[in-house]
């Protein structure tokens, strides 16, 4: 395995730009996370790295070696990394044995057979080697397709969202499945996702993608509790902005102050508040518009001065008609406007 | 910006195969399309250049044959578009008796070319006498409308079944009774469906050459052999093939943009199965009687008639050089065609400006009558002639000539069911491929043809059957002596000996059986709500 760099890495399709001046690292043996909504370009930096595409400026590397730079491109055949689909691509007239094995043909058929069952039982798909993809569920195809990905020991691996066709249940044990034989590996990984709470949970490090540009790249912890802007703020949970002006170090917003540091007296700001910093108690600043069960939490509707914001907050808590608010600093960050 | 650092890359890990791969498939598109463009190209050029002696013949003869082309296309063609549109509604989304069986053999017809069924309705005779004479304008518009409805019908069929069971659910609860939705929901919003089988229809109706001939109608297609033959004039022949070739490309682009617009028209991507209509007795038998019709006169009556004559007056020795010729030049050109459509279907996957190129070259050269691309080739071995680089119009030239007609007008009939083979190919299957190490040549043969063959399989099938059926192209580049099975049928109905002519027809209508019903049976399993 090695550390996978990319410095300045533009590509355009058709003369419109995809990607501009990214530069990122998947540190040796770990997982970056490539966080975006659709169209963020970030499933273009994976066919990038494997080798599918070519850049139109910058470099990518596997430590030390440049595997690509505009002009020359090593073959995705001769990169030695693994890719691993939303939608598996698995080859469909092939048994899972036989996909598994397909990357091994420099090993003799023995081996290369005991080394795809050896794979198979890893993800604990022994018994179905020679089952074809259609009788295969979801979950074991994707299964399949990560031992076939890891068999010939990448030098990196690449995810593609490769977990968004499986319902949840499936894909928090799919996800546990995958991390660890990554980690068994030692496998450097890039891991594409649009899933906040997936990425964050996958990652060694984390960049954050939109419009074909890097917002910020960071360790996961950093990235929830320092975003880069209001945009890499919003990528990782539900906020609220407030626009106003910095007054005494601070952005006043319908429900409390939220810290301005570094920024001038009087300039425009956006106070931006993540909805689970925000605390509930009885009181009276606040009306309580209503109150519904979010997963763990339950997510209240504030008003105030007719501002309305979202909070989430412990469930079954026994709150009045009207609310006081505590913003919590570690949630709470302005941006300039 | 740009970082260069050549030094460091091994030059044996550069991508030679791709870049080997994809410059020789950029070869091969360019020379399909030369191929299948160059007949029609030839066509054009040699209409526009003036002559001296033209004629009010010429001109009277062209106008002609537009009109009864074009009374033809209203007629037959209106009568098959409707036959085939409601045929198809009624099997998808009616409840009837016999549907299940009806679905599949209402594509039967389809099996016959126009001649043939020219032939088996003029050779029905009972006590001496036709029952219903079928004759003269209306017996073509007749043949027309029973025999090319299941184009219409196979369109129409996969828009309805495409069609999103919510949109019509929504319609029922809404309480629209069964005609109501089909008039309302149904038919709106499988008219680009209807208008591509109806263009295709249309399409054969102006390239059809034996059917019309035989009724004595002057057609764009027969006043091309006629200014030939009867008037000796070639270039009137060229400039009525140039007429002919318009129109065609002005459905082909019908046909195109109608289907470019129902492949949007789907809405929910979530299959079940359709809710289909319990008719009113009445009305359900009624259904039945209907499509029982259409597969009756489509197929099963003149099928069973051909049968009948050539069991009695069937010449087996007079037919075994037509249908070793048969088989011969079928297979050769189906070979040929399938390489061709091969590199167009692949170079369009491509993408890019030459991949579209050689798909239009391909389409223009399907859209084209047989008629038409033979002209062409004719011309451009005319123009090889007189730059010296070939000789008179020999047997081996001749032939030569006529592979190449087949491979121009029918390269594109294999080119979609390959590309449905390519297509189950997705991006990831070859990307994981190269990821793994590889190479093109190990690509091509462990994926790339291990999916794709049973549609590789289908479509030499198809093209095989389509080369058996032609009759105009063959007719006017066969070499001297040399009879196919269709060439053999219309020389003995030019003879007003039908009865002989029932057994090659016969031979012609079963081969085309065979593609048909692997066709039809396909298209009822692409859809995974089907039953």
């Amino acid at each position: 395995m090695s550390e996978v760099t990319l410095s300045h890495v533009a590509r355009s399709y058709d003369g419109a730009p995809v990607l501009n001046e990214i530069s990122l690292t998947a540190p040796d043996g770990q997982v970056l996370a490539l966080l975006g909504p659709s169209g963020s370009g970030k499933s273009t930096i994976l066919r990038l790295v494997a080798g599918l595409e070519p850049v139109d400026a910058g470099e990518i590397r596997f430590g030390a070696e440049l595997v690509s730079a505009p002009g020359r491109t090593i073959a995705a055949e001769a990169r030695r990394v693994g890719l691993v689909f939303q939608d598996y691509a698995l080859f469909p007239h092939m048994h899972a044995a036989a996909n598994v094995a397909f990357g091994l043909d420099a090993l003799p058929r023995a081996e290369r057979k005991e080394a795809a069952l050896r794979w198979l039982d890893r993800v604990g798909l022994w018994h179905r080697a020679h089952a074809f993809p259609h009788e295969l569920s979801g979950g074991e195809q994707q299964r399949v397709a990560l031992a076939r990905a890891l068999a010939p020991k990448p030098r990196a691996v690449l995810l593609d969202e490769p977990f968004s066709g499986l319902d949840p249940v499936l894909r928090a044990e799919l996800r546990e499945v995958t991390l660890a034989a990554l980690h068994e590996e030692r496998a450097t990984a890039l891991f594409v996702t649009h899933d906040a709470e997936e990425a964050l949970q996958v990652a060694d490090r984390l960049a954050i993608l939109k419009a074909g540009r890097v917002l910020q790249e960071a360790a996961p912890r950093e990235a929830y509790d320092k975003p880069a802007s209001l945009d890499a703020a919003a990528a990782l949970g539900p906020i609220n902005v407030f626009q106003g002006r910095v007054e005494n170090g601070a952005v006043e917003t319908p429900f409390g102050a939220v810290m301005a540091p570094g920024l001038a007296q009087g300039a425009s700001a956006h106070a931006v508040v993540r909805a689970e910093a925000l605390a509930l108690r009885p009181g009276s600043r606040a009306k309580l518009l209503g109150l519904r069960p979010h997963g763990a939490h339950d997510l209240a509707r504030i008003e105030a001065q007719g501002a309305v914001w979202h909070a989430l907050i412990a469930p079954r808590s026994s709150l009045g008609e009207t609310v006081d608010v505590e913003i919590q600093p570690a949630g709470a960050f302005s941006f300039p406007v | 910006m740009a970082v260069n650092a050549p030094s460091r890359l091994a030059p044996t890990a550069l991508a030679p195969t791709l870049s080997f791969g994809s410059g020789l498939l950029r070869g091969l598109a360019l020379l399909a399309t030369l191929i299948c463009a160059a007949p029609a190209l030839a066509v054009i050029g040699l209409a526009l250049r003036p002559e001296a002696n033209a004629t009010t013949i010429g001109a009277a003869l062209l106008r002609d044959g537009a009109i009864g082309t074009l009374a033809l296309m209203l007629t037959g063609g209106g009568a098959a578009i409707a036959f085939g549109a409601v045929a198809a509604w009624l099997v998808s989304l009616c409840a009837f008796p016999g549907r299940g069986l009806f679905t599949w053999m209402l594509v039967l017809p389809m099996a016959a070319p126009s001649f043939v069924l020219a032939y088996a309705y003029s050779g029905m005779t009972w006590g001496g006498a036709a029952p219903v004479p079928v004759a003269g304008f209306w017996g073509a518009a007749f043949v027309y409308a029973i025999g090319l409805y299941p184009y219409v019908y196979l369109a129409a069929r996969a828009a309805f079944m495409s069609q999103s069971a919510c949109a019509l659910e929504a319609a029922r609860t809404l309480g629209a009774k069964a005609g109501d939705v089909f008039w309302r929901v149904g038919l709106p919003l499988a008219r680009p469906g209807i208008a591509a089988g109806g263009a295709l229809a249309l399409m054969e109706i102006a390239a059809d050459y034996g059917a019309a001939q035989h009724f004595g109608l002057t057609t764009l297609s027969t006043a091309i052999f006629r200014a030939w033959y009867a008037h000796a004039s070639p270039h009137l022949a060229l400039q009525i093939s140039a007429a002919l070739l318009i129109a065609a490309l002005f459905f082909l682009t019908i046909e195109r943009r109608a289907r470019g617009r129902a492949a949007f028209a789907g809405g929910s991507t979530r299959w079940r199965s359709l809710p289909r209509y319990d008719l009113n007795p009445a009305a359900r038998w009624a259904a039945s009687l209907f499509c029982l019709a259409l597969v009756a006169l489509g197929a099963l009556l003149p099928l069973g008639w051909l049968a009948r004559l050539a069991v009695l007056h069937g010449n087996i020795s007079d037919l075994a050089r037509p249908f070793a010729n048969s088989v011969l030049l079928a297979g050769a050109g189906a070979l040929i065609a399938l390489a061709l459509a091969s590199i167009v279907a692949a170079a369009a996957r491509k993408g890019g400006a030459l991949g579209q190129a050689s798909l239009l070259a391909a389409g223009a050269g399907y859209a084209a009558p047989g008629a038409v691309i033979a002209m062409g080739a004719l011309a451009v071995f005319g123009f090889a002639r007189e730059a010296g680089f070939v000789g008179g119009l020999g047997a081996g030239l001749a032939l030569t000539a006529l592979l190449w007609t087949y491979a121009a007008r029918f390269a594109a009939a294999g080119v979609q069911p390959i590309d449905a083979g390519l297509s189950r190919l997705s991006k990831g299957v070859d990307a994981s491929a190269r990821v793994l190490g590889a190479s093109v040549w190990r690509r091509l043969l462990r994926i790339d043809l291990p999916i794709a063959a049973p549609s590789l399989v289908a479509s030499a099938l198809i093209l095989f059957v389509e080369i058996l059926k032609e009759l105009p192209a063959t007719l006017i580049l066969r070499p001297f002596d040399f009879d196919t099975l269709a060439v053999q049928a219309y020389a003995y109905a030019s003879d007003e000996r039908l009865l002989e002519a029932a057994a090659p027809s016969l031979m012609i209508f079963v081969a085309g059986l065979a593609p048909i019903l692997v066709l039809s049976s396909g298209i009822a399993r692409a859809r995974a709500g089907a039953r």
